[in-house]
């Protein structure tokens, strides 16, 4: 292991697009995901075997998971948030593989899941809200607090992102430099504890963007409620 | 830590990519799966309840036929046996019928039978009266006896009308060339003189006689003429008595 291995590394530049190993290794987990679902999507059946019944346990999972926050709108917004806990849980996990590294270690990859998060929740809202009633969360409770509104907005994307990259590049690092320290083997207990803070991590940036998701949509309901 | 807008960008598509694949061949198609077969559990469910329904209907239904059925059945078995009361009072009464037609059969058996016993009785006691006169007679005849016999005869012969005796004139057909005469004793020729005068009167014929003696006659005599045949003796006279009883009765 090298001091290149913390480093994003390009591979190859089409055009005016650098390709990195972040985003190679971002294609090869599309890929795996296309051909795993494509397969399965093939064979499913009425009588599931063992697969097809874990798969559907954890699209289930998924599915009550956005439904306890948002009841009404769950089916719209299942695959943008179920997706962001699948490609993180796999993503994250990647560190593990000798020769790969985790997707969500570069702030250009976090960056981009946070700022789709930001975008996705004004989508959400404007659409199912309408755009004069969402935009006019922004000045409730009250106008004043519109700075502040548009502040959080910035901030706790920037904190998505910044939080997810933080938290999987250390992990990366300490093992490594572990590694470096005490030598072979030494980082295994560091790695165990990467297994539970990739999926962590994961649940907690999907988790974040479904409340951000579900408080965009349902903030008309609840001023509502709060008036009654 | 530094931000690559070229990789910031393809993350971006990659991830809208991945979003697009996992919706069209991971949630929309387990979803569809998972939806159709709770759907698959609700119509068993359904159907479930439905022939639930349905089997409670025809058990309420069925315990009704078998309501029904007991009752017809409880009707029918009183039917049947009021029949077998009829049947049995019927042929009670046939039976008392036939009884009292054969008691009437036996009681006009009973009658016949001893009218014949009684017939029967009379008979054998005229018949041993007719033996015990026989052998009285027999004992008791003797030529006196049979010379009032023929006297008898010959009065008679002498009493006959012209009437009767054209009838017996033409009775014996073809005119006999003899007449035989039996008697129980050899008859006189008084006597003999006095029939062969007597027969040819009432024959008005003059025909050979033959005499002859049968002991079994007991007393009297038998005169043929051809086929007619005149009896007057003890044995025919009880004979014919024992006959005429036997007849009356």
């Amino acid at each position: 292991m090298s001091d290149g291995d913390l480093t994003i590394q390009p591979l190859f530049a089409i055009g005016p697009l650098v390709i990195t190993n972040t985003v190679m290794t971002t294609w090869l987990i599309s890929i795996a995901l296309w051909l795993f679902t494509w397969l399965l999507s093939r064979r499913l059946t009425l009588q599931p075997g063992p697969l097809q019944t874990a798969v559907e346990g954890i699209v289930a999972t998924i599915e009550n998971a956005i439904k306890a926050v948002a009841p009404d709108h769950y089916r719209q917004i299942m695959p943008f948030i179920g997706s962001l806990w699948i490609y993180l849980v796999i993503a994250n996990l990647c560190g593990l593989i000798p020769g790969l590294h985790s997707p969500t270690r570069d702030l250009s990859a976090t960056a981009a899941l946070a700022i789709l998060v930001f975008l996705s929740t004004h989508w959400f809202g404007i659409r199912i809200q309408g755009p004069k009633s969402y935009l006019h969360h922004f000045l409730s409770p009250s106008p004043i607090l519109l700075p502040f509104n548009l502040i959080s907005e910035v901030t706790r994307t920037i904190a998505l992102a910044v939080r997810l990259f933080g938290n999987m590049m250390s992990l990366e690092m300490a093992a490594l430099l572990i590694l470096l320290v005490a030598g072979f083997l030494a980082p295994v207990p560091i790695l165990m504890l990467h297994i539970v803070e990739a999926l962590v991590q994961a649940y907690i940036f999907g988790m974040l963007a479904l409340i951000y998701v579900a408080g965009a949509i349902q903030s008309q309901q609840l001023r509502q409620s709060q008036k009654e | 830590m530094e931000l690559s807008w070229s990789t910031f960008v393809l993350e971006i598509i990659n991830f809208l990519v991945l979003v697009w694949i996992l919706k069209r061949f991971l949630y929309r198609p387990v979803l569809d799966i998972v939806d159709k077969r709770r759907q698959s559990i609700n119509d068993e469910l359904q159907q479930a309840r439905q022939q639930r329904d349905e089997a409670d209907r025809l058990k309420g239904e069925y315990e009704n036929r078998l309501a029904d059925w007991e009752q017809e059945r409880q009707q029918l078995r009183d039917k049947l046996a009021e029949e077998l009361d009829e049947e049995r009072s019927r042929q009670l009464t046939a039976l008392q019928e036939q009884l009292r037609s054969e008691q009437e059969k036996a009681a006009v058996s009973e009658q016949q039978r001893r009218a014949e016993t009684s017939r029967q009785t009379e008979l054998q006691a005229l018949q041993q009266a007719s033996g015990f006169a026989a052998r009285l007679l027999q004992e008791a005849s003797g030529p006196e006896l049979e010379t009032r016999l023929v006297e008898l005869v010959l009065r008679d012969l002498d009493a006959l009308p012209g009437d009767q005796l054209e009838s017996l004139q033409t009775q014996w057909g073809d005119p006999p060339a003899k007449i035989d005469i039996t008697s129980a004793f050899t008859l006189p020729a008084q006597q003999r003189q006095g029939l062969e005068t007597a027969l040819q009167r009432v024959t008005g014929l003059t025909p050979q006689f033959s005499y002859n003696k049968d002991d079994s006659l007991l007393a009297g005599l038998q005169i043929s003429i051809g086929a007619w045949v005149l009896n007057m003796n003890l044995r025919d006279e009880l004979k014919g008595f024992a006959e005429f009883a036997h007849v009356t009765h």
